[in-house]
């Protein structure tokens, strides 16, 4: 059925993976479009991919060297932690590291197993050259073994790979419309509506936040909490300039005009993860002119929140209780101080760069959706889906996000294997 | 002529056609010969239908009267300028109608097809000029207040809880979780109007926390009692008739926790407020006599009697000459009674809460 092609898809992809010829891959996932499958990121995958192509030595080397290193932190830890007379500081701080490195080392102790099992096998090959029937069993589970050995040195490599922590977290998206006026605002609804028929396909909570319509009924601004499992790490890469070509509905002599849409997304955080002071925060509400209070009866109760330290402020304004307003803007600002933060975290620290983990220049150009020539092409991945209203209907984007997180995933492995 | 004079004659003639009693939905629990309140628009059961042409018509009728107004009002006494009407008419659709999607431009829906209401239509048309024409607030054409995190029911006779008055709920957080003792007492919400006060501080307190919530009128005490029962806190709360602290006779020096946002506006300045409040909002939660102060004084005078030592009181007033003379008096003409009296701000920077504690 499905399984054969993917299979051949699969090695072929794991194998210029590991050749790090990116373009061959593209080429593949362009063939393959009709199908969002996701290659590297399921368990199953895993599987299809490991039982019939092998980690290159040079990376095996390198995942190595991490292991022992693991291996000896952890003994090491397991040495603290058993001594009679330890100090309960360091008896804590030692268990809250071990707790991390539990699920690496049983992966270790399970490939250390099976390579015992292997040269045991190896051996009895070796030592049964005349017993046909020995041979044959022992070679069948040396192959069955060397399948064991390959998946778990993917998943181990898995581990390894860079990680974003905020990938597991909630989002909040922002659309604004750009250059093009009306049209914009019309393409900007229709993009902010793309979002919310992916995330209910997703299964995920889609809760508008703020909206400001234009004229003609498009919207000139627009944001949501989406709320699921792992949302932000498969929506971070649609941050950034979405552009559209077309003939607008108000354009009577048919020409077709560029109008571009603006999409960030923004990992959701609370006021403990960014650690939030009510002593930075300045909170702003509608001033009814006169003393307030019983004085006046409003149904305004926007609320503007300046961060002092970083300058930044958020409004929100749609809500019926001013309580109701104050909260959603400081979740908006608690997300942005976190995806602050998380960028200059992230590239000061890690070898990957600031594209490859979806928080790059918000102003970059990623998409252009060309209505006459029916085409949505993403510019990062180079894919291009023949199906405009698929992809808006929200039927067709998981082909750019799979491919981009797949990118990501490759640019992992890159990067690990550059390092020392 | 005083516009309030003015507006006060024209909304007189329309008042009364329009009180309406509306299909009740809501079983009548409790004994009291207590007025009956009424279910908030958006409580109400969608038992109405009409065509999404006529809906259509209403729609642009209702927009087109909401842009007329421009900032008229705002100019005239404060009132609402076309954008915040505009915004109100989205809620109002939000609470009336049983999909408000039915009126969005790319729904399927075609113009055939039947569109249903919590009201009739005829009353749709009706509520909107009583918001326009009569400047009726906003509040009691739909029924009901968000304030907090709560859906309050008010209705003329009760006094709207104001965004400001939020704040006191947060004042009790904080004293609650500074003494947990606090927390296990009995609080009283004074003038309570609709209940707001009582209910948004209930749920700070441990499971022995009591409210009781006074108010000197029966509709607020009926619509108090109504949004009590309508969150499941009538064990915790319990709702009495009666002038500030009557109805707590056999409390004194018992009492954990006092809340209280009196009315605080002078006699003579009531006429000069926007039509929404003149108009329409109870004279007696608003009136605080010759200077505003007569109930906040009676209050404060009170406090030193029923709260027990260490025990919490949050009033709020109209700002910063009155918060500085209570904060004043309370130093002074009752030296010794309180402590940590600290005045707190509001969110436009105005002065308007007065805390403290009954002293050891």
């Amino acid at each position: 059925m499905r399984s054969g092609g993917f299979k051949r898809l699969n090695q072929f992809l794991m194998a210029a993976a590991i050749k790090k010829d990116q373009s061959q891959c593209r080429q593949m996932l362009l063939f393959n479009q009709q199908t969002p499958y996701n290659y590297f990121t399921s368990a199953p995958a895993a599987q299809t991919v490991s039982e019939t192509h092998q980690l290159s030595h040079n990376l095996i080397k390198i995942m190595e060297q991490k292991l022992s290193a693991i291996e000896t932190r952890h003994a090491y830890l397991m040495s603290i932690v058993n001594q009679p007379d330890v100090l309960s500081e360091n008896y804590t701080n030692a268990n809250k590291e071990l707790k991390k490195l539990r699920d690496s080392i049983d992966l270790i102790n399970q490939l250390r197993a099976i390579h015992k099992d292997i040269d045991g096998l190896k051996l009895m090959i070796a030592e049964s050259q005349d017993d046909r029937d020995m041979q044959e069993m022992a070679s069948q589970d040396l192959g069955q073994a060397s399948k064991e050995e390959r998946r778990l040195q993917y998943l181990l490599l898995k581990s390894l790979l860079p990680k974003d922590d905020a990938d597991e977290r909630d989002c909040i998206l922002e659309v604004r419309a750009g250059t093009g006026g009306q049209e914009a605002s019309l393409f900007a609804m229709e993009v902010f509506k793309m979002y919310e028929k992916y995330s209910l396909k997703k299964g995920w909570r889609f809760e508008v936040m703020d909206l400001a319509e234009s004229d003609l009924k498009g919207y000139k601004e627009a944001s949501a909490a989406i709320s699921g499992a792992g949302v932000f790490g498969k929506l971070k890469f649609e941050s950034g300039i979405h552009r559209v070509q077309r003939v607008p509905v108000t354009e009577k002599s048919g020409r077709i005009h560029t109008s571009a849409v603006s999409v960030v997304i923004l990992p959701q955080a609370d006021q403990v993860d960014v650690q939030l002071r009510n002593e930075d925060l300045k909170i702003d509400t509608y001033r009814s002119g006169g003393s307030g209070g019983q004085h006046a009866n409003t149904t305004n109760s926007a609320v503007r929140i300046t961060h002092l330290p970083s300058g930044l402020t958020v409004a929100i304004q749609d809500e019926r209780s001013q309580h109701q307003n104050k909260y959603k803007a400081l979740k908006l600002l608690c997300s942005k101080l976190y995806e602050m933060e998380r960028i200059r975290a992230h590239t000061s620290r890690s070898k990957l760069r600031a594209r490859q983990i979806g928080s790059g220049d918000r102003s970059e150009r990623i998409r252009t959706y060309n209505f006459p020539q029916g085409r949505v092409s993403d510019h990062r991945v180079g894919i291009t889906s023949h199906s405009v209203d698929g992809v808006l209907q929200a039927e067709n984007l998981d082909i750019f996000i799979d491919a981009l997180l797949l990118q990501q995933e490759m640019d992992a492995i890159t990067s690990f294997s550059s390092s020392d | 002529m005083k516009l309030c004079t003015l507006t006060r004659t024209i909304s007189s003639i329309i008042q009364p056609a329009l009180s309406f009693r509306p299909n009740p939905g809501r079983p009548i629990s409790f004994a009291a010969v207590s007025p009956t309140p009424q279910t908030p628009l958006y409580l109400r059961p969608a038992v109405f239908h009409d065509s999404l042409t006529e809906l259509k018509k209403w729609h642009k009728w209702a927009k087109g009267l909401a842009s007329s107004v421009g900032s008229a009002f705002l100019e005239l006494d404060n009132g609402p300028d076309s954008t915040l009407l505009h915004r109100e008419l989205d809620w109002l659709i939000q609470d009336a109608f049983q999909h408000r999607s039915d009126l969005n431009p790319d729904e399927s829906l075609d113009d055939a097809g039947v569109v249903s209401l919590r009201v009739s239509l005829d009353d749709l048309y009706e509520l909107w000029k009583q918001r326009i024409e009569g400047r009726r607030p906003f509040q009691y054409v739909v029924g009901c207040e968000h304030w907090r995190d709560l859906i309050l029911s008010v209705e003329e006779g009760v006094l709207i809880p104001r965004p400001e008055t939020e704040i006191i709920v947060d004042l009790v957080e904080e004293a609650v979780k500074e003494s947990r003792e606090l927390g296990s007492g009995l609080w009283a919400d004074l003038g309570t109007g609709s209940g707001a006060l009582a209910i948004g501080i209930v749920r700070l307190l441990e499971d022995s926390g009591r409210v009781v919530a006074t108010d000197l009128s029966d509709i607020a005490v009926a619509v108090a009692s109504y949004n009590v029962q309508r969150y499941g806190l009538q064990d915790r709360v319990a709702v009495r008739r009666g002038s500030w602290y009557e109805s707590l006779q056999g409390d004194e020096g018992k009492l954990a926790g006092l809340v209280s946002n009196p009315p605080y506006i002078p006699s003579a300045d009531i006429d000069g407020l926007q039509a929404e409040v003149c108009n329409h909002e109870p004279r007696l939660a608003l009136d605080g006599g010759g200077d505003g102060m007569s109930d906040l004084l009676h209050l404060s005078s009170g406090a030193a009697m029923m709260l027990k030592p260490g025990g919490f009181f949050a009033f709020e007033t109209n700002g910063d000459t009155q918060s500085e003379f209570l904060q004043d008096y309370m130093d002074t003409e009752m030296k010794g009674s309180f402590c940590r009296l600290k005045i707190v701000s509001d969110f436009t920077g105005i002065k308007r809460f007065l805390t403290g504690y009954r002293a050891r």
